[in-house]
């Protein structure tokens, strides 16, 4: 059971009985796992390391976000930040990857051009995915032109809306049917919380190192990676995701995005679903949700975003601003 | 915000303010506060609770020891500026506090202070003194920490007789008696020892901030932090703008109490700034309403409690504070403003003159089955 907020934006905590409540008389084991937008990423791992106590794993993901004034969600979304290095100074999300972003254009030459291909690239997409926020709608360069400055360079369309959403998996140690997907790697990393703790904030060491990780585990490297499902909660995220994860060398990941080698038909996709940034973040639903996707993916069953045969996919989910990285690998079943 | 600390024998640093090394159990230095450079600011356009007004500027800066740090201006910041005070997080250059006086409030204030991470210069006429109230300090910090928290948070307390202790200090807050004549001495007095940059807050409820920095160098660096009782617990400051108040000065006194986890309400020096000029005329009214007979103690509390809905009685309130402080304010009211609501009933300055000052000497408008609070 993956959530963030439901304490403060619904003073509901203890869900995993609540969810209990929606099976009765069932009384299986059960918690919350939370680690801010990595909570999904982080509770599948859990389940992943559990099944020899437990077989088969329910890991349901579900937040609410809709109903609560912006400035009191800005803040509570905050709480993946550091309270008193980041929140007492301002530092909402928004305004923590500005910061990022602005690092990395200082570093590389990355431009906002690049943060709206991967706008234009991600609301494409999702009007290809029924499940996807902005389904229904068509984002334009006009619409992100005339998107407010939210904290600058990134502006209203370089950031993911305020969804809710819940996706659901379920988990075993042997094949449940022909339809199931392995599970070739999981690994979850830790790292400080705020920006001001790092040397360098183009990079989130806790997905470089989740990711070698579960690479590993899989027996891949970057170079097998046929299709990414990142955290793109802004769009400079999608950038940052990619270098970390290996499917491009720091400060190159624009040269992919330039050339189109993301978008569904090209050498890399990345984010067929829409991502965070057009799929939707309903947080504690994100990081298993991106499982859904790599497993309909591989199963070849994503319809009008179907990626071409794809044999590894890998998921990315980041909680705060590299706070936490859950790294999966899913592999085609043979 | 956390100073943070680092490890001279393995080298690490941390951003918080730890006592020793997770890794190696050394006792931590803090991080000296240097010019820092920003590296990235972003301009936030998006209001979030406590951080209303926008735009405002993010930055991330860097200190020529490499350490990092978030800070939030109000003005614009570009790439490879020097912060200056107002942008680099004044209250996180406020680390070493000094508090002067050692009555309740004065007592109240060590103990946020320490509760908050700050090291405390502790000065008051007799050591004596300080001492006893030390122990009450300890007892109250025993509550809310375990062993080790109360010992490290004792560490960081220096107590003295002499002001000459404060000299250190980023900010001096005095919480003497409330009268015009001993404030205006022990003004002068810190300002004497004190660097150029520290603050100087008076704790004063009502008096004249102008009159109090008469003779002063530094005007400019003086301002009011009005605290409530039990400051641990009101979360009410009421910052205190001068007449030569600087701006700056007025934005750090807001952000430090801020920091401190209190709602600052910024007030002109005018008598009584809003809480006293409000409150008086209320204590003054309820002392009348028993002297007149109208209801016993209890009944006009309880009254005012349910009708008001005020979570305490003026009169329980009165002796909470104290008489004498009470009867020091209205008069000082009364005298400034000319006005008779101000002027203390006859009941207050008789109870002031038999020494029933309230709840510190056990008896006042009530008499207190708890043991009188020493200080």
């Amino acid at each position: 059971m993956a959530s963030f907020l439901g304490g403060p934006n619904e003073h509901q905590l203890h869900l995993n009985a609540v969810i209990a409540g929606l099976m009765p008389g069932t009384r299986m084991p059960g918690w919350r796992v939370e680690a801010a937008c990595a909570s999904g990423g982080v509770a599948v791992h859990q389940a992943v390391r559990l099944l020899a106590t437990y077989d088969p794993i329910l890991v349901v993901g579900v937040e609410r976000l809709s109903g609560l004034p912006g400035a009191e969600l800005t803040l509570n979304i905050g709480m993946a930040g550091d309270v008193i290095l980041d929140q007492a100074e301002g530092l909402n999300f928004p305004a923590t990857y500005a910061l990022v972003a602005q690092q990395h254009m200082a570093r590389y030459g990355t431009r906002t051009r690049d943060l709206e291909l991967i706008s234009l690239k991600n609301h494409a997409n999702a009007t290809k995915n029924p499940k996807a926020h902005f389904h229904h709608k068509k984002v334009t360069q006009a619409d992100i032109d005339a998107g407010v400055m939210v904290a600058s360079p990134l502006r209203l369309f370089d950031c993911c809306p305020v969804s809710d959403g819940a996706a659901a998996v379920i988990l075993s140690s042997k094949p449940l049917g022909d339809h199931s997907i392995p599970i070739a790697g999981s690994a979850v990393r830790s790292d400080v919380i705020s920006l001001a703790q790092r040397a360098d904030c183009t990079t989130f060491p806790a997905a470089r190192e989740a990711a070698a990780a579960a690479y590993s585990e899989a027996g891949i490297t970057a170079s097998d990676i046929d299709m990414a499902e990142v955290h793109d909660c802004f769009t400079i995220a999608e950038i940052i995701a990619m270098e970390d994860l290996g499917i491009a060398t720091p400060g190159e990941a624009v040269k992919l995005i330039r050339t189109g080698d993301t978008e569904i038909g090209g050498r890399t996709p990345v984010n067929p679903s829409g991502g965070l940034k057009a799929g939707g973040h309903a947080i504690g639903a994100t990081g298993v949700g991106q499982i859904y996707e790599a497993v309909t993916q591989l199963r070849g069953m994503a319809g009008d975003r179907q990626v071409v045969d794809p044999t590894y996919v890998v998921t990315h989910n980041v909680g705060g601003v590299g706070g936490t990285c859950a790294v999966h690998v899913l592999r085609r079943s043979m | 915000m956390s100073s943070g600390g680092s490890c001279s024998t393995c080298g690490l640093t941390y951003a918080y303010d730890l006592a020793v090394c997770t890794s190696c159990g050394s006792m931590l230095e803090p991080l000296r506060v240097s010019r820092r450079v920003a590296l990235a600011v972003t301009e936030v356009a998006t209001p979030s609770i406590g951080h209303g007004d926008v735009p405002y500027w993010c930055v991330l800066a860097e200190a020529e020891d490499g350490h990092r740090c978030v800070a939030k201006s109000s003005r614009a910041v570009s790439v490879g500026d020097t912060l200056t005070e107002d942008a680099a997080a004044p209250a996180g250059c406020i680390q070493a506090v000094g508090i002067v006086g050692s009555g309740v409030m004065a007592r109240g204030l060590v103990e946020l202070m320490l509760s908050r991470g700050h090291r405390v210069v502790w000065v008051g006429r007799s050591l004596e003194r300080l001492d006893a109230s030390r122990e009450k300090v300890v007892e109250r910090l025993a509550k809310a920490m375990d062993e080790n928290q109360t010992g490290e948070a004792l560490g960081r307390l220096v107590m003295s007789g002499s002001t000459t202790a404060l000299a250190e200090c980023d900010i001096v807050i005095e919480a003497i008696v409330e009268e015009l004549e001993p404030k205006q001495d022990i003004i002068r007095r810190i300002e004497e020892v004190v660097g150029e940059e520290c603050i100087i807050a008076t704790n004063t409820s009502s008096l004249p901030l102008d009159a109090m920095s008469l003779g002063m160098r530094r005007p400019q660096r003086f301002g009011g932090l009005h605290f409530f009782n039990p400051p641990m617990r009101m979360r009410l400051v009421e910052v205190v703008r001068g007449p030569q108040t600087d701006d700056a000065v007025e934005s750090m006194l807001v952000q430090f109490a801020e920091s401190l986890g209190k709602t600052s309400i910024p007030v002109a020096a005018g008598p009584g700034f809003v809480v006293n000029c409000v409150l008086m005329p209320l204590l003054n009214e309820a002392v009348r309403a028993l002297e007149d007979g109208i209801a016993p103690a209890e009944a006009i509390d309880e009254a005012v409690m349910l009708g008001l809905n005020h979570p305490m009685g003026p009169l329980a309130l009165a002796d909470l504070i104290g008489l004498d402080v009470v009867t020091n304010i209205m008069d000082d009211l009364y005298g400034r403003l000319g006005d008779e609501a101000y002027a203390p009933r006859p009941l207050l300055k008789q109870l002031v003159q038999e020494g029933k000052l309230g709840r510190k000497t056990g008896e006042g408008l009530f008499t207190h089955t708890r043991p009188p609070v020493s200080g």
